[in-house]
């Protein structure tokens, strides 16, 4: 049945000459760019000197470990805090149809309005957060100001933003876990937590591991809420590696540049495959 | 009527079609004003003008309509968010506007000038015109490109009078009276220094301000510096530039790294920070917020040295009105810069945009309505030729990252010596892309 063709080979031809038009002959090309010095009218070969500026120069170098810390936490909090949202509404609870709405709500707003809306809300003296902390005696803590603090405030909004998809991703698991399992559990007198954590978590490890991919993949491509929230500032205290690059490239270093975003597809290929990898081992044994 | 929907829908697809594709298209075309007979030749006399948000555009656009009642030229006017990028990535693919307005000094190299903007050399009746030291500010390799789109500034420190009336403050002529001042303010409960480094740019102007007291004292830095045989780390009196900022970190108000430009302003304006450091561009911005008799309340000196023997101003030159020299309309372009430059024009800019400082045209003087800070505290350092252009506009390099650095030392993160060395590090990216060999 398999070795039977029932479509011509032709089938693929416009697929593929749109694939390597638009994409593969593109990556191929900046490849190349990215060891010149580019103004995009001539590029002069300058070796290996753009990576080795990359990772020698502080603030371009602080964007590469900005980056990790960015994707490991938003991704680590949003699959903990994920999970347990959609075990929550997926309970028996009364308005469970109206809070899955309110916390993917969030989702729904564009990055940049997101960004603009915190920066409000976390302003030193006038945001609401402060405001009320002062009723509290908190003096006025700086959320974005300060260097110890800014990718911390930034990483929370990313997790209050991009929270929804995981609780759907982690809905739609866990929703389709056989009821029998609750049952049986519940006759051998095993607690709901217990349920939770032996029946419920194992088995809604696909969408838990789509969940991690994605949110890992985004956190080490994010640029939009960063650049709203803090242009990669105070200093370089919040730049990650997309912010770096998009300087770059206005600012005229075009190969620079090139070189930067090809660190990011190296850093998703080389960090993103081996973790799926891990998170997927063992999976056929189930 | 399903058929009646079934054309409906085919004749909708098609005109989104064409739509789509004219959209694509040449976008510089624009419909005819006029009548039919001189169709043509009304729109030859259409130039579009690509120009950027964060310029003020009040004047040029007094100019703009003046040129249309009286050269019958008229001007579309394109703004876009900032970046010089727009410029570089429009200029590569051939879809430029013909007149752009980006900045003089150092950028302008970076724009293949020789490649896109239309020499000026040989147009006498606007050469003639010109400054020298503005020339040299939008000269690449002995070609002209550009003429000035508005006055030249200064960067400095404006200060409130009425504060320094009631504490009894004089102008300060060396840094350290300029501290004592900021300590006296202080100790009255006063905010003695405005930071808006919410907006990052704002907190490079002291640094760069700081040239003419650098140059006074080291008169070969900028010529040794371009040359990649000096640096900031190393001259003693350029790092002093970026130390500067360590000796301020007490003065500011609290939320100096939220406030942008805009709360800048209205602090100053307002009495509720003393000092602000910046450019005097930001007279043009309250005066059109917060009225004539905030802005003549508000004074400049220049960024103090610590020998108070040099006192002098560093000045900012103008954005330039650069042509496209491939559109085919260069008679027109010339023609429109020609005028820009006519007294007529020139007051027509000024009625609708006072100065900020002197203009870089020959002959034409500041006008008496100018504000007080611009007329009386700056005047008298042109009088005196106690001025210098900023560096940017006298070496092609300059850093592009200055304004991130800066603001790093301004709120203390780095020390003044962190911050000449990563400024050092971000101009060689500079050098490397401009093709001068430097050694790291």
């Amino acid at each position: 049945m398999n070795k039977r063709k029932i479509y011509p080979l032709a089938f693929v031809w416009p697929a593929v000459i749109i694939f390597v038009v638009l994409f593969i002959v593109p990556t191929v090309i900046s490849f190349y760019f990215s060891f010149t010095v580019w103004d995009l009218k001539d590029a002069v070969w300058c070796g290996l000197d753009n990576y080795k500026m990359f990772f020698s120069e502080s603030s371009l170098s602080t964007s590469v470990i900005n980056t990790i810390i960015y994707a490991v936490f938003t991704c680590g909090l949003k699959v903990i805090l994920g999970f347990f949202i959609a075990v929550f509404l997926t309970s028996n609870i009364a308005t469970k149809t109206f809070i899955r709405s309110v916390v993917f709500f969030p989702t729904l707003i564009s990055s940049v309005a997101v960004g603009i809306m915190f920066k409000a809300i976390l302003h030193p003296t006038k945001g609401i957060i402060n405001v009320f902390l002062s009723l509290f005696g908190i003096g006025s803590i700086d959320w974005l100001g300060n260097t110890k603090l800014a990718l911390g405030s930034i990483i929370a909004v990313d997790v209050w933003k991009g929270l929804g998809i995981a609780v759907v991703i982690f809905i739609a698991g866990i929703q389709s876990i056989d009821k029998t399992y609750y049952e049986s559990a519940t006759i051998d007198g095993a607690s709901k937590i217990k349920s939770i954590f032996y029946i419920t978590a194992p088995l809604s490890r696909a969408a838990r591991n789509s969940v991690i991919t994605l949110a890992f993949i985004g956190g080490i491509r994010s640029f939009d809420l960063i650049w709203a929230m803090t242009k990669g500032g105070p200093g370089y205290a919040t730049d990650v590696i997309a912010s770096t690059v998009y300087k770059q490239y206005s600012s005229g270093y075009y190969g620079l540049s090139t070189a930067g975003n090809v660190i990011m597809l190296l850093m998703v290929m080389f960090l993103a495959f081996p973790l799926q990898k891990f998170i997927n081992r063992g999976g056929d044994l189930q | 009527m399903k058929k009646g929907q079934k054309l409906t829908t085919a004749v909708l697809t098609v005109l989104m079609a064409m739509a789509a594709m004219t959209g694509c298209g040449d976008s510089g075309e624009t419909p005819a004003g006029g009548d039919s007979s001189s169709a043509d030749n009304s729109e030859d006399k259409t130039l579009s003008l690509l120009t950027f948000s964060d310029i003020d555009q009040t004047g040029l656009q007094a100019v703009c309509d003046l040129a249309e009642e009286k050269l019958g030229i008229h001007i579309d006017i394109e703004v876009v968010a900032n970046g010089d990028d727009v410029i570089q990535t429009r200029a590569a693919s051939g879809d430029l506007n013909d007149l752009v307005i980006s900045n003089s000094g150092a950028i302008l190299s970076t724009l293949h000038p020789a490649d896109y903007f239309i020499p000026l050399n040989d147009e006498t009746e606007i050469m003639d015109k010109l400054d020298d030291t503005y020339i040299e500010s939008v000269t690449v390799d002995d070609v002209t490109y550009g003429i000035p789109q508005c006055s030249t500034q200064v960067g400095c420190v404006l200060y409130n009078k009425s504060m320094y009336e009631q504490y009894g403050l004089e102008v300060p002529q060396s840094w350290e009276e300029f501290t004592a001042n900021c300590q006296t303010l202080k100790d009255n409960g006063e905010t003695a220094l405005i930071g808006a480094f919410g907006d990052a740019w704002t907190s490079q102007v002291l640094m760069l301000g700081d040239f003419y007291n650098l140059n006074e004292q080291d008169p070969d830095f900028a010529k040794n510096f371009e040359a990649g045989e000096d640096k900031y780390a190393s001259n003693e009196y350029a790092l002093r530039s970026f130390t500067k900022y360590e000796d301020l970190l007490d003065f500011y108000n609290e939320d100096y790294l939220a406030a942008i430009y805009d709360d800048g302003c209205q602090k100053l304006a307002e009495g509720e920070g003393a000092h602000w450091i910046m450019l005097t561009q930001v007279l043009g911005n309250i005066y059109s917020l917060f009225g004539e008799e905030a802005t003549n309340n508000i004074g400049a000196f220049p960024i103090p040295c610590d020998d108070p023997s040099i006192n002098g101003m560093t000045v900012w030159m103008p954005n330039s009105i650069y042509g496209n020299k491939n559109t085919g309309k260069t008679e027109t372009i010339l023609e429109f810069m020609n005028f820009y430059l006519s007294d007529e024009a020139l007051d027509a800019f000024t009625t609708a945009q006072l100065p900020q400082g002197p203009y870089c045209v020959k002959g034409y003087e500041i006008p008496d309505t100018a504000y007080e800070a611009v007329r009386v505290d700056m005047q008298k350092y042109f009088d005196e030729g106690k001025t210098c252009t900023a560096m940017e506009f006298i070496t092609s390099v300059k850093g592009n990252g200055a304004e991130k650095i800066c603001q790093e030392v301004a709120c203390g993160l780095s020390s003044g010596a962190e911050a000449a060395q990563k400024y050092d590090e971000d101009a060689y990216k500079a050098a490397v892309q401009l093709g001068l060999d430097w050694e790291q």
